[in-house]
């Protein structure tokens, strides 16, 4: 029992609490106020015991794929806000402060609806288990060493990014959101096949032999990169596509502020 | 490649309206269920190369998670609720499923024929 | 990083947690591995002994079995000898040598199916896998708990003994803190650690070459003001010689009717300039840091009696009262010093007291200290320009002062100085007849520090 709620919950707390150390280690860069996670955090939380209470009923809604559309919307929303949020960051860094709002709202939101998602899933797992009093210590036990794990690694990570100098930051930072938005619109992508919104399809590859899905490392790697063993042509592709438009989003984006910088001390002096 | 699925994009509306139809037209379906955390059948036979519905009841208070890595699904049903998980068109062979919350005893597998 | 201490608590804590729960975790897996195997051994010696108990030739024996352990004993593949109560008629599981995992009776279980050669018969025993998982887990969690329990001993140890470390940084700190601004002596850190001694080093040398550079201002006016004494009383004398001669020629020639207006303004601005020359030295020498202060008994009411006497004459000029009131005031206190201040009071009242106005000095005890008030009934001073008043060289309306008042803005520096030699405190405010400033200095009547006067290097 112990190793299971340990994997669960290491899960969904890495997943969460790596784009929380990312958004908050550039926010510091940013000199954005960081007081207001403290918010967004409780948002989430509150939003996943809300949706946990509800999962019966969202379940039921959309002939039975409320939960699987939720999901792949919540994490659909999270790469729409990160495809907002990486660009903004570069603007920023390159000319100064640019709609430091608009970029500390989206950080807001993409947070709480992780720590929502992510959540929610603790909650419903160790709910499950409160009626089971003689394994309930062994879940929390795990629960704990799971959630410890997933916050260091956080925390750490943290400090990592802090430590760097900036433009690695940024850098690292950019690379990183990019991979976790993919991840989400390939899990979100997957959530709609399951739904069957999306035509389901032999999977490309099987790398299960190598790495499987199941395992620690598996695991830590899903949780980074939403790793798949067996990726259906869909999966792939949207995760190719999620990339590539996040890319060129921030090549333009860099291209234009850094261009817009050159020109700075040209058009003071005019 | 790339192509082909541009050509299924702008059709996917269309598949999605045929994915009711197509349910309604009578897809194979197969029910399992979950009673004092143990899939009941442990093992179920699906025809290869065809789209499934599984049926999955939850018989037990507590909610739990049908899980497959080789069939990249997972769904948390609730405690008494009832699932439909869509699964396939499969290759020939076994596939493993299991309840996330309790692997120990929850587990099972789907062949494939 | 906002602080070092949360930083190096967070970063030490999360490190000691995840080698830890890594390492725990490790330990759990082989624990558990070890435990099923060791389960696993016990199934098969409960299939050796089923093998080894006689069987009935005839029915089949039910055993009545506690719920978490089955068995089945066959001869052959058909016939059933002896079942557990909780085993189904049909075989357990597939007759195939080895462990297997299979549902039955409401439980998934692990089966050990054996074929004993001897009986040519097969013998399955299973056990319930939630039931052996859950005792095993049991078993490890116990030595899993105390590295949870022991986290929150850890951070408060860190959160602790970071806080001592940090205790040298937080005294720098402190000693910085509480330096005022002419407090130039270097930081009291004593056995500063390694990390923070080229700080304080620095630190210490960077206030010696301030005070150095100060002493060096200071000292440069005053001996600027002393190297102006002598010229200026040399024009002084020879201002009075050229007006004696000048006079001589008067007498003689009677052609020039009178000593020339420019004269009397040249002993004006010379006089002005001896002021302005003594002023400075008095400020100089008054420094607290410098002055070499003899605190004696006196009395302020005597003394202020004497300093009136001797300016009588400014205040008969303007045609202006003087009232000394109050009583006996004994204090300990420098002579010289105080009476430089009551001289730059009074002059100061004298001066912006209109022709024929009232000047009030009190001196006398009040409780535990002795008060000194000067009032006169001039234009006053707005309130706001309190502060500003003790600047060197600052006067009151700037450049629009009544130029008819002469004056170096240093006087109240110099009060300043003296009061800040005896800690005293100079309190601001309007004269009781109304308009007119009032200047009160309290002072203690105990001894002042001896460490007051001369704590500088020179």
């Amino acid at each position: 029992m112990l190793l299971t709620s340990v994997i669960i919950v290491l899960r969904e707390v890495l997943e969460a609490a790596l784009l929380l150390s990312i958004l908050l280690a550039t926010s510091r860069f940013m000199q954005l106020r960081t007081r207001w996670f403290y918010a967004s955090l409780a948002f989430g939380v509150v939003g996943a015991v809300a949706y946990g209470n509800n999962l019966t009923a969202i379940s039921n809604a959309f002939d039975g794929t409320g939960q699987e559309l939720l999901d792949a919307f919540l994490q659909f929303a999270i790469y729409l806000l990160l495809l907002l949020i990486v660009p903004l960051m570069v603007i920023n860094h390159h000319r100064g402060a640019y709609k430091r709002n608009l970029l500390q709202g989206a950080m807001l939101v993409a947070v709480a609806f992780a720590v929502l998602r992510e959540g929610s899933e603790v909650y419903v797992y160790l709910s499950a288990f409160r009626t089971q009093p003689d394994l309930y210590s062994s879940v929390m036990t795990g629960a704990l060493l799971g959630a410890g794990i997933g916050f260091s690694i956080g925390a750490l990570f943290y400090y990592l990014l802090l430590g760097l100098s900036r433009h690695y930051t940024l850098l690292l930072a950019g690379i990183l959101l990019t991979l976790v938005g993919a991840g989400m619109c390939a899990q979100a992508a997957q959530m709609l096949i399951q739904a069957d919104w999306l035509p389901a399809q032999a999977p490309l590859w099987d790398t299960s032999a190598l790495l499987p899905e199941g395992s620690l490392p598996g695991q830590l790697l899903y949780a980074l990169v939403s790793y798949e063993a067996t990726p259906t042509p869909i999966e792939v592709i949207v995760y190719s596509v999620s990339i590539s438009l996040m890319v060129l989003l921030l090549g333009f984006t860099h291209y234009v502020s850094r261009s817009y910088r050159q020109n700075l001390p040209e058009a003071r002096a005019h | 490649m790339t192509s082909h699925w541009h050509k299924k994009w702008y059709k996917t509306v269309i598949v999605i309206l045929l994915g009711w139809m197509a349910v309604a037209a009578g897809r194979p379906e197969v029910t399992l269920e979950i009673r004092d955390h143990l899939f009941m059948p442990s093992e179920l036979t699906v025809p290869a190369n065809t789209k499934v519905k599984l049926i999955v009841y939850n018989r037990d208070p507590t909610p739990e998670e049908f899980e497959s890595y080789e069939l990249n699904r997972e769904k948390v049903i609730m405690g008494g609720q009832r699932a439909i998980i869509f699964i396939g068109p499969l290759a020939p062979g076994e596939y493993p499923f299991f309840g996330e919350f309790n692997p120990k005893t929850a587990q099972g597998k789907i062949i494939a024929q | 990083m906002k602080s070092i201490r949360v930083f190096l608590l967070v970063a030490l804590l999360s490190t000691i947690i995840l080698v830890n729960f890594v390492s725990a975790l490790h330990g759990y897996r082989a624990s558990m591995a070890e435990a099923q195997q060791l389960f696993d051994r016990q199934l098969a010696a409960t299939a050796q002994l089923l093998t080894a108990m006689p069987q009935p030739e005839t029915a089949a024996i039910v055993v009545r079995q506690t719920e978490d352990l089955a068995f089945q004993v066959w001869a052959g593949k058909e016939r059933l000898l002896m079942r557990s109560s909780n085993a189904p008629q049909e075989s357990i599981a597939p007759f195939e040598e080895g462990y297997r995992e299979i549902n039955f009776s409401g439980y998934r279980w692990r089966v050990f199916t054996h074929f004993a050669p001897e009986r040519r018969g097969w013998v399955q025993v299973a056990e319930r896998i939630d039931l052996r998982y859950r005792l095993a887990d049991k078993m490890i969690l116990e030595s899993v708990l105390p590295i949870l329990l022991g986290i929150p001993v850890a951070g408060l140890l860190i959160w602790l003994v970071v806080g001592r470390g940090l205790s040298s940084l937080r005294q720098l700190a402190g000693a910085l803190q509480k330096k005022r601004a002419e407090d130039l002596t270097p930081l009291p850190l004593e056995e500063p650690p390694e990390e923070l001694l080229p700080v304080v080093k620095s630190t210490n040398a960077l206030l010696a070459r301030l005070q150095a550079s100060f002493d060096r201002e200071r000292r440069f006016s005053a001996d600027a003001a002393h190297e102006l004494r002598t010229p200026i009383s040399a024009i002084r004398v020879h201002a009075h010689n050229l007006e004696l001669e000048l006079r001589d020629l008067q007498h003689q020639h009677r052609s020039i009717e009178e000593v020339p207006d420019s004269l009397g303004k040249l002993k004006g601005s010379v006089e002005r300039m001896t002021h302005l020359v003594e002023q400075i030295l008095d400020l100089y020498r008054t420094t607290p840091d410098h002055y070499p202060a003899r605190f004696e008994p006196l009395d302020l009411y005597q003394l202020a009696r004497e300093e009136i006497a001797e300016s009588y004459a400014a205040f008969a000029a303007k045609n202006q009262s003087v009232e000394l009131r109050g009583g006996a005031a004994p204090l300990l206190g420098d002579r010289f010093a105080l009476a430089i201040l009551l001289k730059n009071l009074l002059g100061n009242a004298n001066k912006y007291t209109p022709e024929a106005g009232h000047i009030e000095v009190w001196a006398r005890t009040e409780g535990e200290r002795v008060t000194l008030r000067v009032e006169d009934s001039g234009p006053g001073i707005p309130e706001a320009e309190y502060p500003r008043i003790f600047e060197r060289f600052y006067r009151v309306g700037g450049d629009r002062h009544d130029t008819s008042v002469e004056g170096c803005g240093l006087g109240l520096s110099i009060v300043q100085h003296i009061a800040q030699l005896h800690h005293a405190q100079i309190e601001l405010g309007q004269s009781a007849s109304g308009q007119g400033l009032s200047v009160r200095i309290d002072f203690p009547q105990q001894a002042p520090l001896p460490n007051v006067a001369g704590e500088g290097d020179d």
